[in-house]
């Protein structure tokens, strides 16, 4: 029969406690981890950004808003004070125009800015 | 009923180590899930100190991801290098804790239930363990630990320290031996001399 020594007893049986340990990592520590693997601009930036910022984005940033005022503008203008050329145009395909003022006459011909012909 | 598994959680680890490396955050996700349980587990054992043994699995996976981009698949397995960061991280808190009375910090029980007690024996006994580890020299402890507490066997543990199946032997005989006389002396303690 074998001897066995006492000393190595206790060892074993630390051993076999330790290798029972399994801890399940918490969910903090999994984030930590994942975190570092991630760089933050992909995970966070996108979630920070406003709808504004966002929509902007969608219609190509501000280039895009800035033609987008000076069409507004140039149609407004074109609307209020039609050149010579649209006036016939728009006589020719759609009939007699409708003049609707929306400037008082006074703005809109003291300057002679829209005196057609 | 268990749902189909996915893309990445059928591929081997480098596969999803290389992924990762080429911007699949999924991958990463993936990794987590599969290593950090196993990485956390081999720290606690060798620490017996939950807020320490945290701190060595986050940075052996920091490490992990600072690799992939150089990491060449099917010329190392990522288990093996993992057991051996993590190995050499826990070796070097368990040097700076040399010296130190650790039986101490283990708390008194605050109830006197036996599964209390039996909890906070089982505290003592893994961190007088893991205390007795810190006396042996690095090599020894480290081929202690991957023998003893994981369990691996001496070829695997050659291939994790680079050396050859007989240092292994005999650093783990060595160790085992050095570590056995370190806590000969705590057996009362230990709640071991009633038998």
């Amino acid at each position: 029969m074998m001897m066995t020594d006492p000393k190595n007893d206790m060892l074993d049986d630390l051993f076999a406690e330790a290798r029972k340990i399994a801890p399940e990592p918490s969910e903090a520590l999994v984030a930590r981890v994942i975190a570092e693997a991630i760089p933050p601009q992909t995970v966070s930036a996108a979630g920070r950004r406003g709808l504004a910022t966002r929509l902007l984005e969608m219609i190509g940033g501000w280039p895009a808003v800035g033609g987008l005022v000076a069409a507004t503008l140039a149609g407004l203008w074109i609307g209020v004070a039609p050149p010579a050329s649209v006036e016939d145009f728009t006589a020719t395909w759609f009939g007699d125009p409708v003049a609707v003022g929306l400037l008082s006459d006074d703005i809109a011909f003291d300057t002679g800015l829209f005196a057609d012909g | 009923m268990k749902s189909a598994p996915t893309v990445s959680q059928q591929m081997p680890d480098d596969a999803l180590l290389v992924a990762f490396a080429n911007g699949d955050t999924v991958a990463a996700q993936e990794l987590t899930a599969r290593l950090l349980p196993r990485v956390l587990a081999q720290a606690t054992r060798m620490l017996a100190n939950q807020t320490e043994a945290e701190d060595v699995a986050q940075e052996a996976m920091i490490r992990l991801w600072k690799i992939a981009p150089d990491w060449r698949q099917g010329e190392a397995q990522i288990s093996t290098w993992l057991y051996r960061v993590v190995a050499n991280l826990c070796t070097d808190r368990l040097r700076k804790r040399r010296g130190g009375v650790s039986l101490d910090q283990i708390a008194e029980p605050t109830d006197d239930t036996p599964g209390a007690v039996a909890q906070i024996q089982t505290q003592t006994r893994l961190k007088a363990l893991s205390d007795a580890l810190a006396q042996l020299p690095v090599r020894q402890a480290e081929a202690v630990a991957l023998r003893h507490l994981e369990g691996l066997s001496n070829p695997e543990i050659a291939q994790i320290m680079d050396i050859s199946v007989r240092s292994v032997e005999s650093l783990t005989a060595r160790g085992k031996r050095a570590l056995a006389d370190i806590l000969a002396g705590q057996k009362a303690e230990l709640g071991y001399d009633d038998d």
